[in-house]
């Protein structure tokens, strides 16, 4: 028996070994993807061959440099404009993300603030505030945008104020529970043993401990926001036009799917590839922040 | 005799739900004295810890009330204080221990910012130094090894009795001149919690502090308390010197609780129990609330609630038995 037992520990021992490296290697790929796409989305202007907003009639869906019929001028081929798409997804980079970070940053800031509040002080407080996520949480916010499209017109600021006009309600439930948790808990009773005042208690004591969650929903915010974005520019209710945005591209190239495919379907591997990254990250930021997977 | 701390009249807490009114705390006086150890001893849900969140004034919300009485601390009447003037001595001039040590620290801090943050709140002390050095005081109070280096230490690192220690040294640091303890001992094994109490013997012969050691183990009374409230139902049944109750004991369910203690000179097939259930606090039965429980009630004793009698010596019972 005890011979049988260290062939089996091995064996796990191995297992578990190749299970960290490719966790390792699982975490290494998105956050090399993440940190290219975002460094050349800062060093927009020094790497982009040219122009995003540059018309070329003359060079017009020219396909990508390594197939056929390719012009070395033009790494991932021209749009109908005769535009470049790899300057364009570099320039689109800044706004896809940046829209994300900010749309996360503002709904994950109200998003916490009124979890943390309802949770908190529950009551009649809490059901109000419920109420109002509960709306929030059942209006599309396509449709929102939509309308705030044609009331303000497509703009980088409407989209951003249509995304979080509803977009906290998630975090707002999310967070909420936890803080009902925490507030039960025996660390808050001590707190207020000692003289804490509520907003003191709120701010010290529930929100370091909500942070896991709150970073969790913030990652597998940033794919979702890339595809709000991309849909609602793919509606034209997002960026206008010439400026680049990944949805936006996507949707130029439409027409052309058949004859020039790479106008679209660059711009939309990027989005994947953000979102997988997202994701994935998301996933080992919750592996790593929740203690009793931490020892494995 | 040394002064008295504080003093509780006639408290009367109650818990408004939406099926009627739970009477937790019904009547409750008691006081106690510098240097001095009371232990509020009952069974699960007879009103000691409502008691003692009541004089802290930290009921549950909503629902929990205080409806009547008076709690009188160094002279100021808590219950007249506004939620600010409350949360000043909160943790200055009264301090709480809780059971589970477990969950009592937040995981999040060092064990040195959970001190830190009662010394900054109630103290007025300008120089990072000098906070160190009471917190680090704090922690030699309580004899924890080497205080300097836990200090960066979270709660998840330290075992159960060490962290009941830092409990404490978060309790202790403003120096309170009461202390209330609901059961800080239940969530230990028996040598930590031998050792718990011998260190709070020492604490009280240092600092003068007054306790109120809330238990449900007469053992624990033993060893720890100079006086015992005996509650049942919300109300203190029977309250004495230590040594007098264990002597005396005139109430049935005093007698029956201590009973119920586990004995090594006495050779039992079985642990003594109380049959039956306490009454429900929602409908309070009209007479001694003991008395369906109680092996020799008098005819009397379903119909008319028995008067508090001082039968000599501080001993106070309510029972129509003693007479």
């Amino acid at each position: 028996m005890e011979y049988l037992r260290d062939i089996n520990e091995a064996k796990i021992e191995k297992r578990m070994e190749l299970r960290r490296k490719f966790s390792r290697l699982m975490l290494i790929i998105p956050v090399v993807i993440l940190a290219l796409l975002i460094l050349s989305a800062i060093f927009a202007p020094l790497l982009a061959p040219y122009s995003p907003t540059e018309i070329a009639m003359t060079e017009r869906l020219q396909p990508p440099s390594f197939l056929k019929g390719g012009s070395p001028k033009h790494f991932l081929g021209t749009d109908s404009l005769g535009r470049d798409v790899f300057s364009r997804i570099i320039y689109g980079a800044r706004i896809s993300l940046s829209f994300s970070l900010i749309v996360i940053f503002i709904t994950g800031t109200v998003g916490t603030i009124l979890g943390i509040i309802s949770g908190y002080f529950g009551g009649r407080l809490d059901s109000f505030i419920m109420r109002f996520t509960d709306v929030a949480l059942s209006i599309p916010a396509i449709l929102i945008a939509i309308i705030l499209a044609v009331g303000l017109g497509p703009s980088f600021k409407t989209i951003v104020i249509a995304s979080s006009i509803l977009g906290w309600s998630g975090y707002a439930r999310v967070i909420r529970g936890e803080a009902m948790r925490l507030r039960e808990v025996d660390f808050v009773a001590q707190a207020r043993i000692i003289g804490s005042s509520r907003m003191r208690i709120m701010i010290k004591h529930i929100f370091p401990n909500v942070i896991n969650p709150l970073i969790i929903i913030a990652t597998m915010m940033v794919g979702l926001m890339i595809i709000i974005e991309a849909t609602l520019s793919y509606l034209g209710a997002g960026i206008p036009p010439p400026n680049p945005s990944w949805g936006a591209m996507v949707n130029d190239g439409r027409n052309y799917l058949e004859t020039a495919w790479w106008i679209s379907f660059f711009p939309g591997f990027c989005i994947g590839l953000v979102v997988l990254s997202c994701n994935y990250l998301g996933d080992w930021i919750r592996d790593k922040l929740d203690p009793r997977l931490r020892r494995l | 005799m040394s002064k008295i701390v504080l003093e509780v009249e006639g408290l009367r807490t109650s818990f408004f739900t939406r099926k009627g009114i739970v009477k937790a705390v019904d009547g409750v006086s008691f006081f106690v004295r510098e240097k001095e150890t009371l232990g509020i001893v009952g069974e699960s849900g007879c009103g000691k810890t409502v008691t003692g969140m009541s004089i802290m004034r930290l009921l549950p919300e909503p629902g929990g009330k205080i409806v009547g009485g008076r709690i009188t601390l160094n002279g100021t009447s808590l219950l007249e204080l506004s939620k600010r003037e409350m949360r000043n001595i909160r943790g200055c001039m009264v301090s709480m221990i809780l059971q589970d040590p477990m969950t009592s620290l937040n995981p999040v801090y060092t064990i040195g910012d959970q001190i830190a943050e009662s010394v900054r709140m109630h103290q007025n002390l300008a120089d990072e130094k000098m906070i160190t050095n009471e917190v680090v005081s704090s922690l030699r109070l309580l004899q924890i090894p080497s205080p300097e280096t836990l200090l960066k230490n979270y709660p998840f690192q330290l075992s159960g009795g060490m962290r009941q220690r830092v409990v404490g040294a978060i309790a202790m640091c403003c120096k309170p001149s009461l202390l209330i303890a609901d059961e800080p001992t239940t969530a230990l094994d028996a040598t930590i919690q031998a050792q718990y109490i011998a260190l709070f013997k020492d604490i009280q012969a240092k600092t003068d502090v007054a306790i109120i050691f809330i238990t449900h183990d007469f053992g624990v009374i033993a060893d720890m308390c100079h006086r015992v409230a005996v509650m049942y139902a919300g109300k203190i049944v029977e309250s004495a010197s230590t040594s007098e109750i264990f002597k005396k004991p005139q109430h049935p369910y005093t007698r029956a609780l201590i009973n119920s203690v586990p004995r090594l000179d006495r050779k039992d097939d079985r642990l003594y129990s109380i049959e039956g259930q306490p009454p429900s606090l929602m409908h309070l039965p009209p007479g001694c609330r003991f008395c369906e429980r109680c092996s020799d009630s008098l005819e009397i004793c379903s119909k008319e609630e028995p008067p508090e009698k001082n039968i000599g010596n501080n001993h106070t019972v309510s029972c129509w038995r003693v007479q």
